[in-house]
């Protein structure tokens, strides 16, 4: 188990490399020269040298990198170009808020769909089911942005039954106020999606074999259906919320930035529109170093959950 | 129930009937021609399709640039909401000025600065911001008409103004039935187009990385974890940050450049799958060239994986179109798209005009449903398991 | 059907009846499809009874109508239809009176062990839930007789089984498990479905064995399904024959294999190869089902293949040599040595390497040293049980698996370093055919695209015409018509779409055909069809084959020697009629036993055989 562990986060460096060469092409290549991004119009080709000096990238392309692996080992990417705060305070200071909001949703969206997927299943093959269905899709066709708009609009300045945003500091405030709305829309987002997912993860299961065997053993349908077929179907679906984890961090972007909740996601949005590339530079690094932890994670609960999985 | 009872008495020769003569593909039309559903959405996203060629080639929606009424004129439907009234006379110089001035005011309509969404959005548009790059702050078509110069003869004429359009009109007295259809131009070609870059792509690696396997396999599949290990929207907005040129084209390449790695995935995995087959085996028993297995072999036995795929990406870059275009990451400001026209609607809304939010969500919701239904009607009809086990 | 009722049923009490059950599948825009029709038949008290027939039979769907298994969705029982047990009409009971007596009255298992047990529950988590549930037992007291059940099935340890998930075991052990937790409540009924048809013979010698003794003790009554009428007369009281839904015919197990009366059961008995007698071409169901036919004629292809070879009318594929040669009657192995050589494996070796992590290599022999000749014309019969490794030999001799050491040598030429460019012409030489018909076709090919490709890349035509017209004749040689051409593989059925990949494999002449078990997923009445076929091509076309298979009676029929192999060794190679007489190994006398046999030969079997084949 600890030589596994230690094997795939030895795996991780290849892959951390190759996500640090992509963005330096990115931002360095890509994107034309970042000392004219950061200098803006209407500077002299002096200052522009001077700025290039301060960023390095008047150096070669090898120790240019070797100062973007040394600030990820450090955790030191310097200032935000626009605002001047410590890109690894910007980090720490948004995490809290984003959580806030994403996990009361990833849960209880997680939670609502696998209920509701068995729920539907009963109904498999049925016009119900097909009805619920087509609703999802309907459900999942609508933008988001619409929903976020509406929703606002009707809940927030129509009814007032909520704020229409801020944030406080206490965590039972924002909860209970703030963030609130927030989480109600993201379920009615996510819902429809996770239900469809799920719905398929279920029927996958329920026409295999030892659901057969489980109805000749003669259990009732509810037990076949929330014991046998949810503990197979829970394999998929911790696999699917694993690998969704690390989408916590920005996923809720647009909600983040209507309802101006100090996140991570309204900070990278910030910093795209700022051409803040320290800040994105960062924050994207640590992400993929998140995922890549998240995927180890889930790996290694799939083995918990699944007897038939062997690590190698 | 009584049609069943009758089978009971059919010779026995009637129930093995046999479909001759039959490939894949018509045996998979004749199973989609059955689902309702799925007809239903083909027709819808045909007419979608329809309306955007002829958008393309100008015939229809070319003017939706035009102000053709009065400003955030409402909409009657065709006199089904309310009589049109007569049409009104503007100088076309007050227009100019107005548009070349500021917003109308939202601030007395606000709660409170503090509460205010739009504070940002509406410090970018008043140029407070001096991070912004200029372009986006200001309305290009205000900058011709100002060289056009205010005081110009031409433009102190009286131009005809309709008081209300069938889908209204925003704020500029353009038409958003028009923009709304020079709206699904853009994002339905955005949504396809990249969607068969990224799928050309995913399914060209996943290709060759399943069927060759090894070091080929290990390097393509190192590729793909680095991209797959940044969460796909930070990928997106990292490049929409670093491409400094908005527009179709831009759009198109962060969209497909990015979104290769699901059908990567999809196509190896079935390569590899393909690869262990008999037939497979037997091709290659017979010396038959590598080449010739990938594409001409195996490549028609998930073209159906990748057809669908197409299909699902369609969807999928057309709601993330919309967002970008919505955030100013996406088409440049001279072009309209669902997600720019939701960005104006949004600051409508607040002041009560909801139509031109209805109309981009509306035909959005329309589309991707038909092309979400129509999705799931052609795996149904495609996937081999659902096919009759006789 | 006359005999539903004898005598000796008489004596003990009906346990189950079963009366002009009907079952019929809704179809998407077609007929419903007829699955069962007017089924009758009884089950008494402490008696086994056999269903048997091939795929389509309507054997399975039977069985599931009794215990109340079939999809709701997609099947409807005939209203006039009635399934009794003990006198009480179970398709007119609620669906809580059926649950109540499945798994506590009637159990049931399955063909496939692996997939019918819920892999993420351990054994005795699964089999104390039946005891829970219908016997309302205490988890401790449901432990307890958890490791009773476990041990009089034969798990071997049965109290750490109990801990045991389902993909731990291996299939015999998994099949014990699921008979343990069918016998949890001891049913008065145990429905077997094809229990031992995904197990080796010499397991399924030992599940059969148990649930005789397992019979016996619980004095319950077993309805056993199977494809095979040797391994049902194994343990059967009496047995059902059913064709396409209907039953032909069912009487004591003595009397259907002493004087089987309809034709279709006949043929059943007849057409399947047997150990103890080889017949030089085996009759098929035709032989017995076309009336207006001959008893025996000559085979589907047989006479218009022969006239051609006759006539000369097809002259490319005769001229290798070798055809003269074919015909000398039975040759060995070890004996003659005027045949040429063909081919000459010496120490051949192949390893699998399983990654583990990114730099150990874990080595996996799936083949070790294995040496044998085979000389032109002739057939070596290569025979192990699953995972002996003789596919992975087979795929290793035509470089579809690297080889890890070792020498090849076809025609006097080491094939194994060589070039694959220089091996090109060796790929025509040496062919295969595929053991499942279903995806050895490319399903997207034409049959005359999936013909015309090795034709005209290996250049057997000079232009396009001239190979269809090749494809067609092959097409004609396998028994198929010309509209087969433009038809797509899943058209056919799984006999047809092994003559099209054989008919495939000889566009180009090999002079080597590797079959790999060609008709282990065909049914029996196709099998001697393709058997027949076999044998045939071989004498008109001299080509020689290695047949692998884990059949020994089939081996027996087609092959001239044989080689034994066991996790990846040859345990012995001799030719055929001494291996089958005096087996040297200990495994393959092993094997041999556990071949299932016709119990009750009577005379009359022997008369009839030899009465028709003059």
């Amino acid at each position: 188990m600890t030589a596994y562990i230690a094997r795939r986060l030895l795996q991780m460096i290849p892959t951390m490399l190759g996500v640090v060469l992509l963005l330096f092409v990115l931002f360095n290549w890509v994107g034309g020269d970042p000392a004219y991004i950061l200098a803006g119009k209407n500077t002299s080709d002096a200052q522009i040298a001077n700025i290039r000096h301060q960023l390095g990238v008047d150096r070669p392309a090898y120790v240019q990198i070797g100062i973007f692996l040394k600030q990820i080992v450090t955790a030191d990417f310097g200032a935000s170009w626009s605002t001047n705060e410590p890109v690894s305070d910007i980090l720490k200071t948004r995490l809290g808020p984003s959580m806030t909001v994403m996990l009361p949703m990833m849960v209880l969206g997680v939670l609502l769909a696998i209920a509701l997927s068995l729920i539907v299943a009963r109904f498999h093959r049925s016009l119900t089911d097909r009805a619920v269905m087509v609703a999802c899709t309907v459900g999942m066709s609508v933008s988001i942005l619409v929903y976020i708009i509406v929703f606002q609009y009707v809940f927030a300045y129509r009814l007032g039954w909520f704020p229409v945003q801020g944030w406080s500091d206490s965590l039972w405030t924002n909860l209970t106020t703030y963030a609130a709305l927030p989480i109600l829309i993201g379920l009615c987002v996510g819902l429809a999606p996770d239900l469809r997912l799920f719905r398929s993860f279920v029927l996958d299961e329920i026409d295999q074999d030892y659901v057969r065997t489980a109805r000749a053993k003669g259990l009732s349908e509810t037990r076949i259906l929330w014991v046998h077929v949810l503990r197979n179907a829970a394999i998929p679906i911790v696999t699917f919320v694993m690998a969704a984890l690390p989408g916590l961090l920005v996923g809720a972007f647009l909600i983040e930035r209507f309802f101006s909740i100090p996140g991570i996601g309204r900070e990278v949005l910030l910093a795209v529109e700022r051409s803040d590339f320290p800040v994105i530079k960062a924050i994207t690094v640590y992400v993929a170093l998140a995922t890549m932890l998240a995927n180890l994670a889930a790996d290694l609960i799939y083995k918990a959950v699944d007897p038939r999985v062997e690590l190698k | 129930m009584a049609a069943m009872a009758k089978a009971f008495h059919f010779p026995m020769s009637a129930t093995v009937a046999v479909n001759r003569g039959n490939g894949f593909w018509s045996l998979a039309w004749q199973r989609f021609r059955d689902d309702r559903v799925g007809v239903v959405s083909l027709v819808i996203v045909a007419a979608f399709f329809v309306v955007v060629f002829l958008s393309a080639l100008g015939v229809i929606a070319s003017g939706w640039n035009e102000e053709v009424a009065i400003p955030d004129a409402p909409p009657d439907l065709w006199g089904l909401l309310k009589p049109a009234p007569p049409m009104a006379m503007e100088s076309a110089a007050q227009r100019a000025a107005q548009r070349m001035g500021k917003e109308p005011s939202l601030e007395p309509l606000l709660p409170s600065a503090v509460m205010d969404p739009l504070a940002e959005t509406l410090a970018r548009l008043r140029g407070e911001s001096d991070v912004l790059p200029e372009s986006r702050v200001v309305d290009p078509l205000a900058e011709t008409l100002r060289t056009l110069g205010a005081g110009d003869e031409l433009l102190t004429t009286t131009i005809e103004k309709r008081m209300s359009l069938p889908f209204g009109g925003d704020r500029w007295g353009r038409d958003v039935l028009t923009k709304t259809i020079k709206g699904s131009q853009t994002s339905i070609i955005v949504g396809l187009t990249a969607a068969l870059l990224a799928t050309f792509l995913g399914t060209l690696l996943g290709a060759l990385a399943g069927y060759y396997g090894h070091r080929t396999d290990d390097a393509l599949n190192w590729f793909y974890s680095v991209f797959n290990a940044i969460p796909y929207l930070l990928l997106i907005l990292a490049v929409a940050a670093v491409l400094q040129q908005r527009g179709v084209v831009t759009v198109i390449l962060i969209l497909g450049l990015t979104g290769w790695t699901g059908v990567f995935r999809l196509v190896r995995a079935e390569y590899i799958k393909h690869r262990g087959r008999e037939y497979v085996r037997a091709a290659h028993a017979f010396g038959v060239p590598n080449r010739r297995i990938l594409f001409f072999h195996i490549l028609p036995n998930v073209s159906h994986v990748v057809l669908v795929n197409v299909s699902i990406l369609a969807v999928g870059f057309i709601k993330a179109e919309v967002i970008l275009s919505f955030l100013g990451f996406g088409v440049a400001v001279d072009e309209v798209s669902w997600g720019s026209m939701l960005n104006d609607a949004h600051r409508e809304l607040i002041l009560g005009r909801w139509w031109e939010l209805l109309a981009a969500g509306g035909a959005m919701a329309l589309l991707v449903t038909a092309f979400s239904l129509l999705t799931d009607a052609m795996r149904d009809a495609l996937d081999p398991k659902i096919r009759v086990a006789s | 059907m006359s005999d539903l009722v004898n005598a000796t049923a008489l004596a003990t009490s009906v346990l189950f009846s079963v009366e002009r059950l009907s079952v019929a599948f809704r179809r998407r825009r077609q007929a419903p499809f007829v699955a069962v029709r007017e089924a009758t038949f009884t089950i008494h008290e402490d008696e086994t009874v056999a269903l048997v027939g091939e795929s389509g039979s309507g054997k399975s769907v039977t069985a599931l109508a009794m215990m109340g298994l079939l999809p709701k969705y997609s099947a409807e029982i005939a209203d006039d239809s009635r399934i009794l047990y003990r006198e009480r009409d179970l398709l007119r009971c609620s669906d809580e009176e059926r649950r109540r007596l499945r798994g506590a009255d009637m159990a049931m298992i399955f063909q496939e062990p692996m997939t019918s047990l819920n892999p993420v529950f351990t054994i005795g988590t699964q089999i104390a839930e039946v005891l829970r549930l219908h016997k309302g037992m205490s988890a401790s007291a449901a432990q307890a007789r958890c490791i009773e059940l476990l041990d009089e099935v034969g798990l071997p340890e049965p109290r750490r089984a109990l801990a045991r998930y389902p993909s731990q075991l291996s299939g015999g052990q998994q099949q014990r498990a699921m008979i343990a937790m069918a016998l949890a409540c001891t049913p008065r009924l145990l429905i077997a479905d094809e229990p031992t048809t995904a197990l080796d013979v010499t397991v399924q010698k030992q599940i059969v064995e148990l649930l005789k003794t397992l019979k016996t003790r619980h004095r319950m009554s077993i309805l056993f399904i199977s494809h095979d009428l040797a391994l049902v007369g194994e343990l059967a009281d009496r047995i059902i024959v059913m064709r396409h839904g209907e039953i032909r015919e069912a009487g004591e197990t003595v009397r259907i294999f002493s004087s089987p009366r309809d034709r279709y059961t006949q043929a059943l008995l007849q057409c399947r190869p047997r150990l103890d007698d080889v017949p030089s071409r085996l009759p098929t169901i035709d032989d017995f089902m076309v009336e207006a036919q001959p008893l025996f004629p000559l085979p589907l292809c047989g006479g218009g293949c022969l006239e051609g070879a006759g006539e000369g009318e097809s002259p490319s594929p005769l001229s290798k040599g070798g055809v003269g040669e074919a015909d000398g009657g039975l040759p060995s192995a070890t004996g003659e040595k005027n045949k040429t050589l063909l081919l000459e494996v010496s120490n051949l070796k192949k390893s699998f390497f399983k990654r583990e992590g990114s730099w150990r290599r874990h080595e996996i022999p799936a083949v070790k040293n294995a040496s044998f000749t085979l000389r032109r014309g002739e057939t070596l019969g290569i025979v192990g049980e699953s995972g002996c490794g003789k596919t992975t030999l087979g795929l290793t001799l035509l470089r579809l698996h690297q080889a890890t050491g070792g020498t090849v040598r076809f025609d006097g030429q080491e094939v194994l370093a060589l070039s694959e460019e220089a091996f090109m012409p060796y790929r025509r030489r040496m062919q295969i055919v595929f053991q499942n018909p279903y995806a050895s076709l490319n399903p997207r090919f034409t049959v005359g695209q999936s013909l015309l490709e090795p034709i005209l890349l290996h250049r057997m035509a000079a232009d396009r015409q001239t190979a269809t017209a090749l494809a067609f004749d092959w097409l004609h040689r396998v028994g198929l018509d010309r509209d087969a051409f433009d038809k797509y593989p899943h058209e056919f059925s799984g006999g047809q779409r092994q003559r099209i990949a054989l008919a495939r494999a000889l566009t180009v002449e090999p002079e080597l055909l590797i079959c790999d078990e060609p008709v282990s997923a065909l049914d029996v009445s196709v099998q001697a069809q393709i058997l027949n076929l076999l044998k045939d091509l071989q004498a008109q076309l001299g080509v020689s084959y290695l047949f692998i298979s884990h059949d020994l009676a089939v081996v027996r029929y087609l092959c001239d020697a044989v080689m034994v192999m066991r996790d990846g060794e040859v345990v012995e190679i001799n030719d055929v009629d001494s291996l089958y007489r005096n087996p040297q190994s200990a495994y393959t006398r092993q094997l041999l036993a556990a071949v299932p046999r016709v119990r009750y030969q009577g005379s009359e079997i022997r008369d009839q055989r030899s009465g028709i084949r003059t």
